[in-house]
């Protein structure tokens, strides 16, 4: 009897075990059939590469090149102990470390797990030659951004980060994906839209380590579009080369189109440390560099006063509104007196009776205080305007600002203080409440250069398939007989015995241009040179600014003259 | 020899199955490399029979009368495991004897089997007493501790259903069994206190493998995927994806039923458990026409073994059960299930063919 019971139970287990089988086999075949299926299919993103950047002579400036990340899966993994010895020889990292990752792969163990990014290619080799004695250990490549050039075209090229969260949140329907690269600043990031490719796919058979074994079906990744710029490189690394060590910028613009042959920040920083891991740390300290602030492009987001360069727009208000003109003079005892206060010239024992053109030769600062007090506050503001200062310039870079050009009732709503008759004096020589960012002046001058007309500068020439027009001139108004003798007098400035400017000139070329030096209320004063040349077809216009530069008729003005000669070089001039 | 007694059917439906073993570990083994693996496999196969057969030559009482020596050996052998023995995947179970890795638990399940039989049969007089149930207990309490740090759960608790089968054929209390089995469900709690981290963690993933899809429950789900997509006619031999692109972790030894399900399909693995019922069948068989308490006890012991392996291992695969490391008799890949398992079917054989004719 007891028999038949255990009969009975033993052979009744068979039954459930067969009916088991029966519902997992017949009844769940479709749900785990699909499940299979999907277990071996899997889509691989390709990972579109970013469109490459090219100078204005299709030099290559940022491209992208593969990176090699070493990856474990723990399973697969025979010999913890020599995996670690070979590899730590071979990565040349410490042993401990790797231990340490290789062991945090254990809970992931069907799983690769990235031990170690972007190591150099010799390496890579290496370890894909030992791999079949390592099994678990393998090579993984993508493609990662490079910039040729490094710090030089940092602040046009700008940098990539991953998305943020409220970027993703914004660009989740364009097709974004978490861990994204996007453009953080400059170029990559004005540009994004179009540098970013089309991500493919590869639909492939793969085993359970994720090896390929069949593809099954595949969608090209599409490379982004290539940018090519105004930059010429060659000049940009000069200009660099000259502003090395220092705080402040240089812009080099074509007065005829707008177009940015060179744009220079310094400090700077190398973009290519915001793709690579090991360099996570330069990065943060680069981001929170609060002394010198490197990541901030000082060409168009810094802002300063512009010193003396600004008479060039008190000049042309004189002049252009009839109010003034070229026979009549001021005098300079090398000071003037507003009310109480008394204003100086810098040079002490004064320049005597001055017409406008010598006026501006020697800058004197007596002479503008005199002939901004004669035109009014509104009218020098108005030309300030209209020269393209206390706006952004349009520039297809982001991050600009616009500065300030001060007007009393500015004034008024700001500080809840009315304009004094002092404060029309030093804004005539670009001193006070008037802001500018190096790139409004280079443009501000492009308008004496070219006649008269306000251009929107540009860095990026054209993009790869994409027609564009660029936005017209916007025409200033200004005469040509006004700028006629405002040319003559910057002219004067370099070339004429005593001009202020007398640093930048040059035996290749006839230069002219305006030096600044603008009070600095935390430190020395800021140095200033804009110009452009030849005076008689001007091609080339230039600014450099060095914060607390000291004069501007030394440093600046030489360094504008190595550039503007360099340009020649270049036949770009 | 009383060949005239021999249970052709049990012996040619354990060569099915090792044919249907090594077909499929050929399949599962292709990734490794797959001839030096069969090679060992037709190897102990080929040892395996032999040993069938010479346990067929001494009759089973011999073997008997050595129970308590056998199982003394097998109690000092698992203790020598867990200070020298070698060390696979956190557990200590192999005793290194030089041209092969013994694993003393094997040895465990046979030797208590045995032990067991001779008791019963010696004492059979007090048979309804509690003190008779209380010893036998006792008697195999220290092989099912000594497993059990090792720690090889499985095989030790696969000893208690063993002992209670024996138990009952032998014709104890049906009251004493029942008040064990409230016993051991109520020490629950405590025991649970006295898993190893990985082993609550397995019982954790049978409940929701997919709390851990990528450790401890990627097995199961792979496994489950595996022997569902096969379907009722199965992907054919060496065409299962699961398999062959290397989806299935352990497939040549305790998985390997997967591979059947995946390959052979509903229609095939029905083959497979139809020809172990057979051998269960068949073992019932003996033990109701053996007269002889002793051998009856030594068939309950060995029949319930081999079906609670065979149960609890296709339990597993298809996720019925917990994942508790045991090998699908026959065919698994590995010397010690393999022989052990053969050596357990020689002693099946001996008993149905020694049983005095009437």
């Amino acid at each position: 009897m007891r028999i038949k019971v255990f009969a009975f139970i033993t052979l009744f287990f068979f039954g459930i075990l067969i009916f088991g089988l029966f519902y997992t086999q017949a009844v769940k075949y479709e749900y785990y059939k699909g499940l299979s299926e999907r277990n071996r299919i899997r889509v691989i993103p390709l990972e579109a590469p970013r469109g490459k950047i090219y100078d204005r002579s299709g030099r290559l400036l940022v491209s992208n090149r593969i990176a090699f990340d070493v990856e474990v899966i723990f399973q697969e993994i025979k010999d913890e102990n020599k995996t670690a010895d070979l590899l730590s020889e071979i990565l040349a990292v410490d042993r401990r470390g790797l231990e340490k990752k290789i062991d945090a792969a254990r809970k992931q163990p069907f799983a690769p797990v990235k031990i170690a990014e972007d190591i150099e290619k010799e390496k890579a080799i290496r370890v894909e030659e030992i791999s079949l004695d390592l099994p678990g250990v393998i090579v993984t490549t993508r493609p990662l951004r490079n910039y040729l050039y490094k710090n030089s075209l940092s602040h046009v090229t700008g940098y990539l980060g991953k998305i943020s969260e409220s970027e993703l949140a914004k660009y989740k329907v364009y097709g974004y994906r978490m861990r994204d690269f996007v453009g953080k600043d400059g170029i990559e990031r004005a540009f994004n839209d179009y540098l970013r490719g089309v991500d493919g796919g590869l639909q492939v058979e793969v085993d359970s380590r994720g090896r390929q074994l069949d593809i099954l079906a595949i969608k090209e990744a599409r490379q982004g579009r290539n940018l090519y710029l105004t930059i010429d490189i060659e000049l940009q690394e000069f200009c660099h080369e000259l502003l090395k060590e220092k705080t402040g910028a240089i812009v080099v613009m074509d007065p005829s189109t707008g177009a940015i042959l060179a744009l220079v920040s310094q400090p700077d920083f190398d973009p290519n440390a915001f793709v690579s891991p090991q360099r996570s740390k330069e990065v943060l300290r680069l981001l929170n560099d609060s002394g010198s602030f490197p990541m901030v492009n000082r060409a168009i987001s810094g802002t300063y006063p512009p010193g003396s360069v600004f008479k060039i727009a008190v000049f042309t208000a004189a002049l252009n509104t009839g109010k003034f003109n070229d026979a009549k003079t001021f005098s300079c005892a090398g000071s003037y007196r507003v009310g109480n206060r008394v204003f100086h010239c810098w040079k002490e024992d004064g320049h005597g009776a001055q017409n406008i053109r010598n006026g501006i030769k020697n800058s004197c600062n007596v002479f503008f205080y005199q002939l901004g007090l004669f035109l009014g506050v509104d009218e020098i503001s108005k030309y300030a305007f209209k020269m393209g200062l206390g706006r952004p310039t349009g520039i297809d870079l982001p991050g600009e600002v616009s500065g300030l050009v001060p007007t009393p009732s500015w004034k008024r709503k700001k500080l809840r203080q009315s304009w004094f008759k002092g404060e029309t004096a030093n804004y005539a020589i670009g001193q006070g409440y008037l802001l500018v960012t190096p790139l409004q002046i280079v443009r501000f001058l492009a308008v004496v250069a070219n006649g008269g007309n306000l251009l929107e500068p540009y860095v990026v020439d054209r993009i790869e398939d994409i027609k564009s027009r660029r936005a017209g001139a916007e025409d200033t108004g200004i005469r040509h007989e006004v700028l006629d003798v405002l040319k003559a007098g910057l002219g004067d400035a370099i070339n004429a015995a005593g001009g202020t400017g007398y640093y930048a000139r040059s035996k290749e070329v006839i230069i002219a241009g305006k030096t600044g030096t603008a009070q600095n209320p935390h430190g020395d004063s800021h140095a200033w040179f804009a110009g452009f040349a030849p005076l008689d077809d001007p091609r080339i216009c230039v600014v450099v600014f060095i914060e607390q530069g000291g004069k501007g008729g030394l440093a600046p003005a030489r360094s504008a003259k190595k550039i503007i000669e360099e340009t020649k070089r270049l036949e770009l001039l | 020899m009383h060949f005239k007694n021999f249970d052709r059917t049990l012996f040619f439906a354990t060569l099915a199955i090792l044919f249907i073993g090594l077909l499929t570990l050929y399949s599962a083994s292709r990734e490794y490399r797959s001839q030096d693996i069969i090679f060992r496999q037709v190897f102990w196969m080929i040892f395996g029979i032999a040993v069938l057969f010479v346990i067929l030559r001494v009759d089973y009482q011999r073997i008997v009368s050595l129970s308590y020596v056998l199982y003394g050996i097998t109690l000092l052998f698992l203790v020598m495991v867990l200070f020298s023995g070698r060390a696979r995947g956190g557990a200590h179970r192999w005793i290194s004897l030089g041209f092969f890795n013994l694993q003393p638990s094997e040895l465990a399940k046979i030797t208590l089997i045995l032990a067991l039989s001779s008791y019963a049969s010696v004492r059979r007089s007090d048979v309804t007493k509690i003190s008779f149930f209380c010893k036998a207990f006792l008697l195999a309490i220290p092989a099912f501790l000594l497993i059990l740090i090792e720690p090889d759960l499985g095989t030790a608790l696969l000893l208690v259903p063993v002992t209670l089968a024996m138990l009952y054929i032998a014709g104890v209390n049906i009251m004493h069994i029942l008040g064990a089995i409230l016993l051991g469900l109520a020490s629950f709690p405590v025991f649970w206190h006295f898993l190893k981290g990985y082993q609550r963690q397995r019982l954790f993933v049978f409940i929701n493998p997919n709390i851990d899809p990528l450790g401890s429950g990627y097995t199961i789900i792979q496994s489950k995927i595996a022997v569902g997509s096969g379907g009722l006619f199965g992907k054919g031999w060496l065409a299962g994806t699961q398999n062959q692109l290397n989806f299935l972790p352990e497939r040549h030894t305790d998985f390997i039923f997967s591979v059947v399900g995946e390959e052979w399909g509903f229609i095939g693995a029905l083959l497979l458990i139809l020809l172990y019922a057979l051998i269960v069948y068949r073992g019932i068989k003996i033990i109701e026409t053996t007269p002889d308490t002793c051998g009856k006890l030594i068939a309950t012991g060995l029949v319930t073994l081999f079906t609670l392996q065979v149960l609890i291992n296709i339990g597993m695969t298809i996720g019925f059960l917990p994942v508790v490391g045991l090998t699908l008799p026959l065919i698994s890949y590995g010397g010690s299930s393999l022989i052990t398992t053969l050596l357990c079917i020689g002693l099946l054989l001996n008993i149905g063919m020694r049983r005095p004719l009437f």
